[in-house]
């Protein structure tokens, strides 16, 4: 209990203390005012569905991509594959600025896949893509794969195989084994990735802060707010949405584990 | 000649792999490579200062962002000692001495992963802006980097024999010579791997950091967005390359001692 004492004082006053002032001051006021204008139709609860949005596509799509890596990474031996995984991984160090940067390196106005298109065509093609609500999506794909690849490479590294092979020595085809033995197995695995992956998206700052233009999200208008109008009851109210929304998304998903 | 499904299977698995992984690679070499051709090719520049070599532009960069170089050394000097005194004793008592409420105080401790920086910036500034700023940014780093303390010295203990302290006991240790000759040499590794994934993180955060941040302030993250929208290509280049010089040496020893932990990484 001693041993514990100096994190629940830290937290107390670093996490839970500021958290809990956010929300005191979003509800602050008669009918708490900065909430209502949170929620009430307008540029933030727009803001918060594009996050929503973008964070779930990022997240399926981010898995998706990841499955076959990650079973690979975990299943199969072969020359280069610490490589490949340090590789995978690296991303995993960087905040959202550099993703925004490297994003514009590849698609901004003269980036190196516009270039290579002129070059190919000799019309301008894809320039710009990099601040497109697509771009965005490809910045929040970028930094996602890699939790993706490194969450399901150890849930599958844990996987019970000989329950598979048990099914199918008792004659169920790949897929009876896939629907009834696998995925009901794994189903967990894939919802915690999912909640990692949704709750990176939902924080995400830096890439928005470079590459979006209309498209605006959350924690971007919340930098708005404080830094452009001074207002920090709205701030607050929509840190307070966001950290919500996030936390039961996150808590839906992973099924309370972790 | 007919080859086998199987094999068909697993050199496709590969090439996907490899193929995520150059994906991934590509614009990292790319924008790294910037730093390093030659500064004509890129055209017009808009720094006053003559950057004509590669050593030219890490000077400047050097010259422009050293504070904010420091800075950032600065809050990992003091984060990962602090991430370890806080973390290590915690998870500890988590594993061995449960107590009342243990649960939900780990549970506490690991909420900050799902809440986005910039909430926590946002109340931090409100409860404390009076209070000195790098007291700040350790506390928002802090609040970040304590998980992966956590679950890495969590799992180190779960692999080894919760029988060995009382063992220890019986044969008259004292808890000093207990926490030094027993627990210390057993739980090295996770000592180790927790420091680099809390350096890892506590280098590259954006989100606390650019909000707490003041002008006399600044981390080097924070001076990387500077950069990314005032500096022209090479030096932006030049600033990411100084950036990822500590971060890929911390990466390959955390993949060496196996940090799964890590998983979550830093938010974007």
């Amino acid at each position: 209990m001693l041993l514990a004492l100096p994190l629940l004082l830290f937290l107390a006053a670093c996490v839970l203390w500021p958290l809990g002032r956010l929300a005191a001051a979003a509800f602050a006021g008669p009918g708490a005012p900065a909430l209502r204008t949170v929620l009430a139709a307008g540029r933030y609860r727009t803001a918060l569905l594009h996050s929503l949005f973008l964070s779930a596509m990022a997240a399926v799509s981010a898995i998706a991509l990841s499955l076959v890596p990650a079973w690979i990474l975990a299943r199969e031996r072969f020359a280069g594959r610490n490589l490949l995984r340090t590789a995978i991984s690296l991303p995993l160090t960087f905040s959202g600025v550099l993703v925004g940067f490297l994003m514009i390196v590849l698609f901004g106005r003269v980036g190196a896949l516009p270039t290579l298109l002129a070059l190919a065509t000799g019309r301008p093609l894809l320039a710009s893509l990099a601040y497109t609500p697509f771009g965005l999506f490809l910045g929040y794909l970028y930094f996602e794969v890699p939790r993706a690849v490194v969450t399901l490479e150890s849930a599958f590294r844990r996987f019970p195989w000989e329950l598979d092979a048990a099914a199918r020595t008792l004659g169920a085809g790949p897929f009876a084994r896939l629907g009834r033995v696998v995925l009901p197995i794994a189903a967990p695995a894939l919802g915690s990735t999912l909640a990692i992956t949704f709750s990176a998206s939902m924080g995400s700052f830096g890439v928005a802060l470079l590459l979006s233009r209309r498209f605006s999200v959350a924690p971007l208008e919340v930098y708005t707010e404080l830094t452009g109008f001074l207002n920090d009851a709205v701030a607050g109210a929509l840190c307070l949405v966001l950290a919500l929304l996030t936390l039961a998304v996150d808590r839906l998903l992973s099924g309370g584990q972790e | 000649m007919r080859i086998a499904p199987r094999r068909v299977a697993r050199l496709t698995g590969i090439a996907w792999t490899a193929a995520t992984a150059l994906a991934l690679l590509a614009p990292i070499l790319l924008a790294a490579g910037g730093a390093f051709s030659h500064a004509a090719f890129y055209g017009q520049r808009s720094e006053g200062a003559p950057v004509e070599t590669s050593a030219d532009l890490f000077r400047y960069v050097l010259r422009i962002w050293g504070e904010a170089l420091l800075h950032s050394a600065e809050l990992v000097a003091a984060v990962v000692p602090l991430a370890l005194l806080l973390g290590v004793p915690a998870a500890y008592a988590f594993r061995r001495r449960p107590f009342p409420g243990a649960r939900w105080l780990e549970a506490a401790a690991l909420a900050p992963l799902a809440v986005p920086g910039i909430a926590l910036a946002v109340g931090l500034l409100e409860t404390a802006g009076g209070v000195p700023r790098f007291l700040l940014l350790t506390a928002g780093h802090l609040a970040y980097t304590l998980p992966l303390v956590l679950k890495t010295v969590s799992n180190a203990l779960a692999g080894f024999d919760p029988g060995l302290e009382p063992a220890a006991r019986t044969l008259g240790a004292g808890p000093f010579e207990i926490v030094r000759r027993l627990l210390l040499p057993l739980l090295v590794p996770a000592l180790v791997l927790s420091s680099l994934l809390v350096f890892a993180v506590s280098w590259g955060e954006f989100n606390v950091s650019f909000l707490l941040a003041t002008p006399l302030l600044e981390t080097f993250p924070a001076a990387l967005y500077s950069t990314y929208t005032a500096n022209s290509f090479p030096v932006a280049a030049a600033a990411t390359v100084i950036f990822l010089v500590p971060v890929v040496p911390a990466l390959l020893a955390i993949q060496a001692l196996g940090g799964e932990e890590f998983r979550r990484g830093l938010q974007a």
